[in-house]
Order: structure tokens, then sequence, then C-alpha cells
């Protein structure tokens, strides 16, 4: 059993999962909004670096910034044109706009895009290098390294900044931070953006590493949820640490000798519940985002 | 004289229907509802009445959004090319009555629950005369449920599990080879070779039709003196294979990757196979998967890894049928589809035109559209189409058409095998894939 491997690829895997939790758990976190198009949003992402990789000539993991960019802008318009109606509104209400815009952008894509599947295969897809038998591949690596390092500016930005600061107080209580003169709405907009943009950067590591299609962003919801649960809101490191949990139900469970592919799910659920009874916050939940 | 509770018995003034706020709602009511009531009966009036060219409907459930939407246009492709060539070429002749044919489908978004909801609303409020197949064995599965229940025939083409038929039933009919031909006839393309492959590792995913094809696989493998050092199924929705793939890498002879890797699942999972076996630096020398090669987006998502890799195919524009039908040969079906639709046919539209061609000549041989004749005349069929021989056994399976392998080679696709109809050599060994 090649354990270095196992171990390499649950790491991997469990950044690139953190990707694509980080701005689900955010928006979550700050807003109390469960964006059920957040998928739909990581799949927007991909198709950007799809359209800059095959026209543009773009490496996707260098594109990111440009990626993130545009879909901030994205984010920040939903926000502010749709999302602000329902801050206030019962969660209920939340689930089905985000929903309903979910089911919009992903047959606008359809449309626009066909559904065909799409992959960015870059030069250095099957480069890597090996300790001992382990081999790491380069992209798996940078993925995992982008991954860790948007957690870490996410947590500085929040922490450190007044911006950063002005959201967690939103966060906590939005009509005491109206009291110290933060414009909530240009706030949440700003939060939303944030949240959209981390989920382009995912996009686009997934469009590189796997290959994606309109229909996939049920797949990314579900998965940002599951991962959010898992780690816990209240900080961004959530994310990093459901990603792992995540990864590891999904990577070194089933290699255990009796169990079969067919309890993939069921243990994933099993692990799911099993920390919502000891830790009902979350691995590293907490009360408030900070 | 009408008597309403609360009110007097005293014959109403016609005045009242004006001025009573109940009355008048009930008059105004009744003045719209009659007028749009007899408009409606009328519409329905004349499919009875003939006064319009007679017609027959065929409903089918496709996956036109979902996760086989991709497969699911591509069959709803074939459906429409058929009757397209059908009504351009006089529609269905029965004794003096001549039958334009008409297509009525809707989208099940690649759910089997909701394609079978969808069949009975096809049978009982859109009241097709018969069923065309969804796209995929799980949509059949419970489909074909339904057709039995209300013993309308239904003729598919994209679901192969053996499961299908080996439930009794006699209103269903598939056109397809079995799901056990995929890997089999990938398998006895790389024995051909001088010096073949001596080790296998196979993975399927868990749904019905992969796991009918592995054990299949697995079993022929095992009788022709190839070695299957690995056999493990994953879930058929996963979008992630390393674990399973981690351990492939090292189960061949001295740790090594075996010499073949062969795939049972669906394009999704054969192309994350193949991104991921590039990061795992795996290298077999020869990859296999029984779903997917084919598919056209399967070469331009994953380039030139695409290549030397080998696939199963319900047909291929290269194979020298002559068919009775209005295509006739393979490449004129291709060029006839390739005209129509602006890109090459996939054996998934191939597949679905012959499930209508199959119709056309049992409502012929059946001289009626009553559905008992024709799903009797269906079992007794035996035709050659463009898409080859169609003929079922007493289950409804079609055990006379085998299947082809292909092979990507430069960019596009080449059938290597059976040699009678290969138009290109199996490449082997694949060269590294970094």
């Amino acid at each position: 059993m090649a354990f270095g491997q196992v171990l390499v690829n649950w790491l991997l895997l469990g950044s690139l999962y953190a990707a694509v939790a980080l701005g689900f758990s955010l928006v979550w976190g700050i807003m109390n909004i469960v964006n059920l198009a957040h998928g739909a949003f990581i799949v927007v992402g991909a198709y950007i670096a799809f359209w800059m990789y095959t026209q543009l000539s773009i490496d996707p993991y260098m594109g990111i910034p440009l990626t993130m960019a545009a879909l901030f802008l994205i984010g920040w318009l939903v926000q502010y044109v749709v999302i602000n109606r329902v801050i206030r509104a019962p969660l209920l209400v939340t689930f089905l706009l985000t929903f309903g815009l979910d089911l919009l952008i992903t047959d606008l894509v359809q449309q626009i895009f066909s559904s065909n599947r799409r992959s960015i295969n870059t030069t250095y897809a099957a480069d890597g290098f090996d300790i001992g038998s382990t081999h790491i591949a380069f992209d798996s690596l940078i993925a995992a390294g982008i991954a860790i390092l948007l957690t870490a500016a996410l947590s500085y930005f929040l922490a450190r900044t007044r911006t950063g600061n002005a959201i967690l107080a939103t966060g906590m209580d939005q009509d005491a931070a109206r009291l110290m003169g933060i414009n909530i709405s240009r706030t949440y907009a700003l939060t939303f953006g944030i949240g959209a943009a981390l989920a382009g950067a995912a996009g686009a590591m997934f469009a590189e590493l796997r290959q994606f299609k309109p229909p996939d962003e049920g797949t990314f919801t579900l998965h940002a949820f599951v991962i959010v649960v898992l780690g816990g809101l209240g900080t961004p490191w959530g994310a990093i640490a459901g990603g792992l949990a995540f990864g590891f139900a999904e990577t070194i469970i089933p290699l255990f000798p009796g169990v079969g592919s067919g309890y993939d799910d069921a243990i994933t659920f099993a692990v799911l519940v099993a920390v919502l009874v000891f830790r009902p916050n979350g691995l590293l939940g907490k009360a408030f985002y900070s | 004289m009408i008597i309403l509770p609360g009110f007097s018995t005293r014959p109403f003034h016609p005045l009242l229907w004006l001025i009573n706020p109940l009355l008048r709602r009930i008059m105004i009511s009744l003045l719209v509802l009659i007028p749009l009531f007899s408009v409606m009966s009328a519409c329905d009036g004349s499919r009875q009445t003939n006064t319009t060219t007679p017609t027959l409907f065929f409903g089918a459930p496709i996956s036109l959004t979902g996760s086989t939407s991709n497969e699911g246009q591509l069959t709803l492709e074939g459906y429409k090319l058929w009757i397209k060539e059908v009504n351009t070429h006089g529609g269905i002749r029965i004794g003096h009555t001549t039958y334009q044919v008409q297509l009525k489908y809707y989208d099940d978004g690649s759910s089997p629950t909701k394609s079978a909801q969808l069949t009975q609303q096809l049978i009982t409020s859109d009241k097709v005369n018969f069923l065309l197949g969804p796209y995929g064995t799980a949509a059949t599965l419970q489909d074909e449920a339904i057709a039995e229940q209300y013993q309308i025939p239904m003729v598919e083409g994209n679901g192969s599990a053996k499961a299908i038929f080996s439930k009794g039933f006699h209103y269903i009919f598939g056109v397809q080879s079995a799901a056990s031909e995929y890997a089999k006839v990938m398998l006895q393309a790389a024995l051909t070779l001088t010096n073949p492959p001596k080790t296998v590792g196979i993975i399927s995913a868990d749904d019905a039709f992969s796991k009918e094809v592995a054990t299949a696989a697995k079993d022929y493998a095992t009788s022709h003196n190839l070695n299957v050092v690995y056999y493990q199924q994953y879930p058929a929705d996963t979008t992630d294979l390393t674990d399973v793939l981690t351990a492939l890498k090292t189960s061949g002879p001295g740790g090594n990757v075996p010499d073949m890797l062969l795939g049972s699942g669906h394009e999704d999972e054969a192309i994350t196979t193949m991104k991921e076996c590039k990061q795992l630096h795996i290298n077999a020398k020869l990859y296999a998967f029984t779903v997917g090669p084919a598919v056209p987006d399967f070469i331009s998502v994953l380039g030139p890894s695409s290549n030397d890799i080998l696939g199963s195919s319900q047909w291929t524009p290269q194979e020298k049928y002559k068919g009775r039908d209005v295509f006739g040969t393979p490449v004129h079906y291709a060029q006839i589809y390739q005209t129509e639709y602006g890109h090459a046919p996939s054996y998934q539209s191939a597949e679905s035109t012959a499930v209508g061609l199959t119709f056309e000549y049992a409502i012929r041989k059946a001289g009626s559209i009553d559905p008992q004749k024709v799903r009797d005349a269906l079992a007794s069929l035996d035709i050659m189409t463009f898409y080859g021989r169609i003929r079922f056994d007493s289950t409804g399976a079609n055990t006379y058409k085998p299947m082809a392998a292909i092979q990507i080679q430069n960019g596009r696709v080449t059938t290597i095998y059976p040699s009678a109809i290969a138009d290109a050599q199996l490449m082997y060994p694949t060269p590294p894939l970094s």
C-alpha cells in the first residue's frame, strides 16, 4: 500500500476541496445566506478560465487573478441587484432565490457553451516530481498552494484590514455596524463579490485538474455545503479543515479492507453526522466569523 | 325555478342575475367557460375526426439537461433525422392510409424517476402510439416498466444492460448489442496482437450497466490468459478516482503498472481517469474505456492524451452493412447526418435512428397500428439496416449484431476490429503520457 502516495493525494485533494468551499463559507458566515448558486459561479469561473486559455493562451493558474476579478464583478452585480432584497428575509426565501439563480445561470451557460465537456490541457499537466515512489504532479501542487494562499489571504484581509474588519462587524451585528458608519449594502456587495471571486478561482483550478460541464454545478454546491458544515463557519481555516475531512472520507476510508465502493456516500455522511454529534459547530466552528 | 339554500323559493326575476353579486359571478363564469370548453373539445375532436393528416405519435423522454445531456442530445438528433426522412419519403403506408410521423419528447434532466413520470405522461396525457427509449440503462429500466404496464411497445437503442431484458417483459425491445459485448470486443482486439498485454487492471462504476460490462470483461480476460491483477468498483457519481488509481498503479507484477487499464463507466469517468493517470504518473501500455472514446467531445477535451485510447462502439461509419432502409449504408447515413447537423454522427445517434426504422418496418409488417399487432411484428422482425442486423431474441434483446472496437489515432476515431471492417491497425504500446 503506497502510504506516501495516499497521504499526498489526500492533502492535495483536501486543499482543492477547501478552495471550493471558501467563498461559500464566507457568504454564509457573514451574510447568513446559503448561496445555492455557488456551484454555478464555480462553473462560470471554469468557463472563463477555459475561454482565456483557448482564445488568449493565458495559463489557467496565472490567469486566476483575472478570473477572480471577472467573478467579483458578477458577484457584486448579483448581490446589489438581487440578493440585497432578501438580506433580512427568512432562510427559505434566500434558498428559493439562490436556487432560482442557480438554475438560471446554469441554463444560460449551457445555451452559450453547449453541454459539451471541457477541460484545459496544459503542457505541464503530466509533469511532476517523485519522492521515493510517491509522485506529486505540478498542477495538483500549484492548485493546493493557491488554495492555502487564498485562505491565508482571506484570513489576513478579514482580521487585519479596515475593510475586512467592517465585513466582520457587519456579520456580527448589522445594526451596530451601521451605527458605526459602515455602509451595509456596499459591505454585503463586497462580501458576496469576494465569495464569487473565490468560487471563480476554484473553477479555474478544476478546469485544468479535471473536466467540467454545466450540470456539474450541483455537485460543487453539495460538496461546498458538506465541507462547510464539517469544517465549521467562523473562520476561513474551517474550509481547509472541512476540505481535509471530506477528502479523508473520499480517498482514505474506501481503502480500508472490507469497505466497498457502495459505502462511499454512506461513509462521507456518517463522518458528517459524527462531526456534528461531537462538534456541532463543525471542526473549527465559532459563533461569529472572525 | 331555482332553489338555493337561504333564498326564498319564489322564481328569480331575470334582473336578479345582474344585480345579485353571487349570481352575477356565476353568469360571467358560465359565459367565459362554456365557449372555452367548446373550443377546447373542438381541438381534441379534430384529431379523432381525421380532418387533418393521419399522424402516428412517437413519445420519448430524453436527457437534454443533466449529467447525460450530451448523449441525450445525440439521441434526439438520431430520432429527429428518422422522423424527417420518413415524412420526406411519404410516411408509413398501411393499406389505404398513409401516416405521417411526429415526435413528442420531454427533457427528463438525466433523472430516471423523472423519465418514468414523463413516460406515463406521454402515454396517458399525450396519447402517443408508441414509445422510443430514453438515453441510458438507468432510465430505460424505469421507463420499460411503464410501457409494460400500459402495454405500449417501446423500442430503445441506448440502454444495454442485461437487466433490462431479464424482467420477463414483452413490450421492450433493444436494437443495440448487449453490455457484455462492450469490453469483450476491446479485449478481443488487444489479444490479436503478436505481443499482447499480459496483465489488466479493471475499474468500474457501480451502476447496473457498468457492473455488467466489468463482470463480462473479467470473465473473458481470465479465460483468455489475461491476468486480472486489479478489479475495483467505484461510486457511479464520483468526481475523483485518485484512490482507485493509486492502488491500481502498483498492482501489476513487481509493483508496476499493469499492461492494460480497462475502465467501465461513462464518458465523465473515462476523462477523469485519463487526467488523473497523468497526474499520478500512471503509464499503462494500453488504455481502454467502454464508453467515452466514441463520443465526439472526448477527443476535444483530452487533446493529445486521447491518442491510442481504445474504445468500443455500437456502430461506426466504416462498417460494411447494406441495409434495405432509406439510409442504406453507414457511409450514406453519415453523409445525411453531417448535412443535417453539421457534425459527424456518433453511435448514439445511429442507434436512435435505427430505433425509428425498427418501428417503421414492424408497423408495415403488422399492417396495423394496433399496439399488440406491432408488438408481435417486432418480436418476429429480422431486417438488415445501415446500423446492422436487427432481430430480437425472446427477451427483446438484439443478440445478432456485433460491436466494433475503435482506437483514437492522430485525433480521429478509427475502427480497428473486427478486421473485416477495420480501417486502421491497432497501435501498441501507448507512449508515456508526459
